[in-house]
């Protein structure tokens, strides 16, 4: 499995500015051009949320997702908000009211998105003056730099996917032009056939051929659209993963490849089903890309004690472990210029967390690479 | 395995040349025969280059063959490898490509490479035929 390699603090930086939660923080190393990781030299900054709305919610997924953060627990006075589940889900503590947040040893920045005008005063009444707040107007402010930052994340992935149609050019057109060969050849021949028989089976297998066409456009629009946002549902995974074999041979050619489906049936997770079309269909091109002279690619899912479980593996090249712990960093590609935007399995993390899901890779060079996705149960209603 | 079984290797009675189609699509292949067989040619199919190099390795048809349409993409030895494969090793067959998607870069390297004739689907049947037919004008018999 991969593993970024994230050391722990050795220093306390109380007193630091947490106003720039995002790397690089304070003392904070870059990674150096040969791609070695260095370590993050400061400790993360620990974070409480109090409310678990759809402002709590979203900036648990945000916080969650830096590694300089941790977020140390979560609090609102209705049981049933949606971000204490989200937290249940990530393994972040539940605290069960405002006092716990409050009393809470070890948080240095407590984050205020109830939305309660009253809040702010109880918090710089009675929080230790070593915490710092974040509430009333501030916090606003945030909620919709959060809001922002999700519309960014959106427009990315879609551009990302408009780029890779780019590649799907000469798969298009060997899939309509070779029927139009045919029904171009079959009508030329009609125009002086005499044998009605004849006649009549060819007429048929224009038609066939022009149904094989429309398909490409009905595969390809349902790939192209705008994934909805906040449009959860429960995914049938092994469908999703028949979809995406169809796409994925647009962008790339599956000869000499052997397609294996392993499906555990009735697999589902809860995800926005066109973006996770988006991860498949990446998933499996990088993997046919990956076995330029042939090969094996498994494809599969199970459902396991922690949820559903998705793989995609290929016998092709693999991944030198020094690039290993790059992949998933944005514009790192191996491709040529002009060949990979480098966002491909950026993105695809991003779709996963959202999730609340995981990847992972494992990789030996000359024998393959397997993407693993875990995502967790789908939870009744 | 398809090789031509004739005694008179110049052509046969109401034969006007004999061409190889190399396409993995079979419906490609089907409606090349039809075009080309009306014309008068004789027609043979492989369904990749690696077929396409067996079959014109076999038998007569070393000797035989007039014509070779290829294909770009295809599975195993994919239409880039084939042709350079028959410009090395058959230089007097003159090569027709017949190609999904129009690629600029592709044919000016291909027409460089000797190809004499590079042709997008979907192609009409005259177009085909007289680009065929100008093939067979630029080809060299066999050495005896």
């Amino acid at each position: 499995m991969i593993k970024v390699s994230e050391t722990e603090p050795e220093n306390d930086r109380a007193g630091r500015s947490v106003s720039c939660p995002s790397p690089p923080a304070t003392g904070t190393p870059m990674t150096d051009r040969k791609g070695v990781m260095l370590i993050e030299s400061t400790a993360p900054t620990k974070v409480a949320i109090l409310g678990a709305g759809r402002g709590g919610t979203a900036l648990l997924d945000l916080l969650h997702q830096i590694r300089t953060i941790e977020v140390v627990g979560i609090a609102d006075r209705d049981p049933r908000a949606p971000g204490l589940q989200r937290a249940r889900e990530l393994h972040i503590p539940v605290l069960p009211h405002t006092a716990d947040v409050i009393a809470h040893q070890g948080v240095q920045l407590i984050m205020d998105v109830t939305g309660d005008p009253g809040m702010e005063q109880i918090l710089r009444d009675r929080v230790n003056p070593n915490v710092e707040v974040l509430s009333g107007p501030a916090s606003r402010i945030l909620w919709e730099l959060v809001q922002h930052e999700a519309r960014l994340q959106a427009e990315l992935l879609h551009a990302e996917k408009l780029a890779g149609i780019g590649s799907f050019a000469a798969g298009i057109a060997h899939d309509i032009n070779n029927p139009l060969q045919l029904i171009l050849g079959l009508a030329e021949n009609l125009t002086d056939e005499r044998n009605l028989d004849t006649v009549h089976e060819q007429a048929r297998e224009i038609v066939e051929a022009v149904k094989r066409t429309t398909t490409i456009c009905r595969d390809l629009t349902s790939y192209s659209r705008r994934a909805a946002p906040y449009h959860d549902s429960p995914v049938d995974v092994n469908a999703k993963l028949d979809d995406a074999l169809k796409i994925a041979r647009y962008a790339v050619a599956f000869h000499d490849v052997t397609v294996k489906k392993v499906y555990a049936p009735g697999v589902h997770v809860t995800g926005n089903p066109d973006e996770l079309l988006h991860v498949f269909v990446n998933l499996i091109t990088n993997a046919v890309q990956a076995m330029e002279r042939g090969g094996t690619l498994t494809v599969s899912s199970a459902m396991t004690p922690d949820g559903a479980q998705i793989r995609v593996s290929d016998t092709g090249s693999g991944i030198p472990p020094e690039l290993l712990e790059q992949i998933f960093e944005p514009f790192f590609t191996t491709k040529p210029p002009g060949k990979g935007t480098g966002l491909g399995l950026y993105n695809i993390k991003h779709v996963v967390h959202q999730m609340h899901g995981a990847i992972g890779v494992q990789s030996q060079p000359g024998t393959g690479s397997t993407f693993t996705l875990t995502f967790p149960p789908v939870l009744p209603d | 395995m398809s090789e031509f079984k004739s005694g008179f290797f110049v052509g046969g009675e109401n034969c006007n040349g004999r061409v190889l189609i190399v396409d993995d699509e079979p419906d490609i292949r089907k409606v090349v025969r039809m075009t080309l067989q009306k014309a008068g040619y004789e027609v043979l199919e492989a369904e990749n280059g690696e077929k396409a190099i067996e079959t014109i390795n076999s038998g007569e048809n070393r000797l035989l063959l007039d014509i070779i349409i290829c294909d770009i993409r295809m599975p195993k030895v994919n239409g880039i490898e084939a042709i350079a494969y028959f410009r090395q090793n058959y230089p007097r067959v003159p090569l027709i490509v017949l190609t999904g998607f129009p690629d600029t870069d592709m044919a000016t390297s291909l027409l460089r490479q000797g190809v004499v004739d590079y042709l997008v689907k979907p192609v009409e049947g005259e177009k085909l035929r007289a680009a065929v037919g100008r093939a067979m004008e630029q080809r060299e018999l066999a050495p005896l």
